[in-house]
């Protein structure tokens, strides 16, 4: 089967055109780099994303906290992911890296803050 | 009157980078004004990774980004104000600011300006239609949603296919919305690439290109829009109009840059680009003046306008110990398949000038061709040019000695 991937890894959005039986790739071009081609085989197996979202957090100069995944996740748990973001509630100071959920579903992956956000005083 | 080296105005992406690349140089007097309460800019709202990747080889969300520039102002002690306006700048460089405590004037050395871009409204496009709520700019919607925990809307059309559109697409769809469609006036995306595969194809929302919005229905709240098809001379097939129930409608129509003050200090602008004229320094044509970022024209990609920033700090460096001499003014000419060229002219030919310009629009197998009468300066290859990414090509001083033009063309 040919089919014609756009590389997300970066910014060159490389269109890689591959031809493949089930999970195997039998030729492959238009990748500019070599993660191009770990793109595209795990956009054939089982493709991967960031998840980024927000936490509420209270005491803080901002309502909410950002977050992501510190590795990409099975896209089919992206949902699921930003489901789990809704409940959560953080306190202020959080800081840049620290975990939140860590193993998020049993994945290899940790739910991360990837905003500081300061105490305020009331 | 409080005297100061360089004063950095706008303490966004471009502000932080030229601000931390002066000190660097060795500048110690350096002050940045921030209208905002943070640091950070437009990266504070841009929770989505992807920044870094071509500085840091590493994906950074905006947030992460930003903080290590803050970071770096914080070590080197680089003084700033939040919370204050500027509200006037003279050429002689004198700058008035506005803030809490009352308003204070400025005396500067060498200015940055490094305010940034505002985004095109739906009066800068004219759709026709009632006035309700539920109109949105795709940067306003982004703020409100990342920032301050307000959702905007259930049902959603997004109007133009630029990249804080698509991002916006797929933060709506995460959020718990529905993303019914987005339409493109031309016949291409305007985002990045790979920004449709991840933000609009990965959650099933449907681009419809040559599409328009031609009127806005509802009172109190948007009800509905109508959408047409728009033929190759511009003109609506009115056979084509489906009105669509939605409750929001997100405009990502473009950016302009924010040069209010640049035309108070008398700055001449470019119209191609929206932001001054510049020389390889990005010194504008005040001397003295230098802009970088998103004022000076509007990037896709957070990394080059830190490089960008970079690049100017030692104009700013030469500029305030006198050390920018004239040497050889070469004018810059638009060749077929460019929408703009950066800089405008090259005068000092001290250091490398990096040449940033993007397409007309999209095609495969390409070379720009750098020219001086019918001598070839300079020669580079592309396997595909899109309009949304920005190229930028070095040239070193020697490539661009004893010339006196340079057109700058694709074919």
């Amino acid at each position: 089967m040919k089919k014609e991937f756009i590389c997300i890894v970066c910014p060159n959005s490389c269109s890689i055109s591959v031809d493949y039986d089930k999970q195997e790739i039998k030729h492959i071009k238009g990748a500019q780099c070599k993660k191009g081609e770990g793109f595209v085989k795990n956009e054939i197996k089982n493709p991967l994303r960031i998840f980024t979202g927000s936490v509420k957090c209270i005491n803080g100069n901002y309502q909410l906290a950002s977050v992501k995944t510190n590795k990409p996740i099975p896209k089919k748990y992206m949902k699921q992911v930003a489901q789990k973001t809704h409940e959560l509630f953080l306190e202020a100071p959080v800081e840049i890296g620290q975990v939140i959920i860590p193993g998020i579903f049993g994945l290899d992956a940790d739910l991360v803050i990837t905003k500081k956000i300061k105490k305020i005083s009331i | 009157m409080i005297k100061k080296d360089v004063i950095v105005i706008g303490g966004g992406a471009a502000g932080l980078a030229a601000a931390v690349a002066c000190r660097e140089k060795g500048i110690e007097d350096i002050l940045i004004i921030e209208r905002e309460s943070d640091l950070g800019g437009i990266l504070k709202q841009c929770i989505h990774d992807g920044f870094g990747l071509i500085k840091f080889q590493h994906s950074y969300t905006g947030p992460e980004y930003a903080q290590k520039y803050i970071d770096q102002v914080e070590e080197r002690h680089i003084e700033y104000l939040l919370d204050s306006m500027v509200i006037d700048i003279t050429n002689k460089k004198i700058i008035t600011v506005v803030n809490k405590k009352g308003l204070k004037k400025y005396q500067a050395k060498s200015i940055i300006l490094a305010m940034g871009c505002r985004e095109r409204t739906r009066g800068a496009i004219g759709i026709p239609g009632t006035r309700p709520a539920g109109i949105y700019t795709a940067g306003v919607a982004q703020n409100l949603i990342n920032l301050h925990n307000y959702m905007i809307g259930k049902e959603i059309v997004i109007l133009g296919s630029g990249d804080i559109g698509l991002i916006m697409a797929r933060r709506l769809m995460l959020e718990g919305a529905n993303v019914k469609m987005v339409l493109e006036l031309l016949p291409y995306g305007s985002g990045l690439p790979r920004n449709f595969n991840q933000c609009l194809f990965d959650y099933d929302i449907p681009l419809y290109l040559n599409h328009a919005v031609i009127d806005i229905k509802g009172n109190k709240r948007v009800e509905a829009i109508t959408m047409a098809k728009v033929d190759r001379q511009g003109e609506v097939v009115l056979s084509s109009c489906k009105e669509v129930p939605c409750d929001t409608l997100l405009l990502s129509v473009g950016l302009i840059p924010e040069n209010e003050l640049s035309k108070m200090a008398g700055i001449e602008l470019d119209p191609l680009t929206g932001g001054p004229m510049v020389d390889e320094y990005g010194q504008t044509t005040v001397s003295g003046i230098f802009a970088c970022g998103n004022v000076l024209q509007v990037h896709d990609i957070v990394d080059n306008v830190s490089l960008e920033a970079e690049h100017i700090a030692s104009g700013v460096e030469k500029y305030i110990s006198s050390l920018l001499k004239l040497k050889n003014y070469i004018s810059i000419e638009i060749g077929e398949g460019l929408r703009y060229v950066l800089p405008q002219r090259v005068q000092y030919l001290a250091d490398d000038t990096t040449f940033s310009f993007r397409v007309k629009k999209p095609d495969n197998k390409k070379q720009i061709i750098f020219k001086n009468n019918n001598r070839i300066i300079k020669k580079r290859s592309f396997i595909r040019v899109n309009p949304a990414e920005m190229i930028r090509i070095k040239l070193t001083s020697s490539e661009l000695s004893d010339i006196k033009h340079l057109k700058v063309e694709l074919t």
